[in-house]
């Protein structure tokens, strides 16, 4: 597949950002590649209710 | 070729836990987080916690696979991508802020959120925790 970009000119002027966060990319630039990734759990059982024990000590 | 980036002012408070800034070009950048974030309804804290391993951390996540071979033309009419000015207060788990070009950018983060609460009928029996901390201090 052939695929042509014509970059015209780019001015920006001011940029207000609270956060970039989890594998996420903030770029002011060119690139070739990219590969991001996140995976987050926060299943139902991940809310346990009852007596507290330790997580996953060694060896469970 | 690449472009030249051009930012006249950057204001940033906090990068953390993994993330990077590169004021730069640069050829490779790798990121990787792994987060165990336990929450408690009383200050306890046991000190062998999150050795053993959960899923989540150890699962391969699968990668996109390009089947099909990729001719990418550039045309850089202009060759400088300009900013003002940027603000920011905070990178953080594993990602990027980059003034620059670069070629490839791999980051993966991996995040087990556990809230754990006391049952109601056993919070007459809470177990005694290395540090105390109350409201008022």
């Amino acid at each position: 597949m052939n695929y042509t970009v014509i970059n015209r000119e780019v001015q920006v002027g001011d940029i207000y950002l609270t956060a970039v966060t989890s594998s996420s990319i903030f770029l002011i630039g060119d690139v070739d590649t990219i590969h991001l990734s996140s995976a987050f759990d926060t299943p139902p059982e991940s809310l346990i209710i009852g007596p507290l024990v330790p997580l996953a000590p060694k060896g469970s | 070729m690449k472009r030249l980036s051009m930012v006249q002012q950057l204001n940033s408070k906090t990068i953390l836990l993994s993330s990077v800034l590169q004021i730069g070009d640069s050829r490779e950048i790798t990121t990787r987080s792994n987060i165990l974030a336990v929450q408690r309804q009383y200050e306890l804290f046991f000190g062998n916690e999150g050795e053993g391993t959960f899923p989540v951390f150890t699962k391969p996540i699968p990668k996109l696979d390009v089947s099909v071979p990729l001719h990418i033309h550039r045309l850089n009419e202009s060759p400088v991508l300009s900013v003002r000015s940027i603000y920011l207060i905070a990178a953080s788990t594993a990602s990027v802020v980059h003034i620059g070009s670069t070629s490839t950018i791999n980051g993966e983060t991996r995040i087990k959120h556990i809230r754990q609460l006391a049952d109601s009928s056993s919070t007459s029996s809470i177990p005694q925790a290395t540090i105390h901390i109350t409201k008022d201090g």
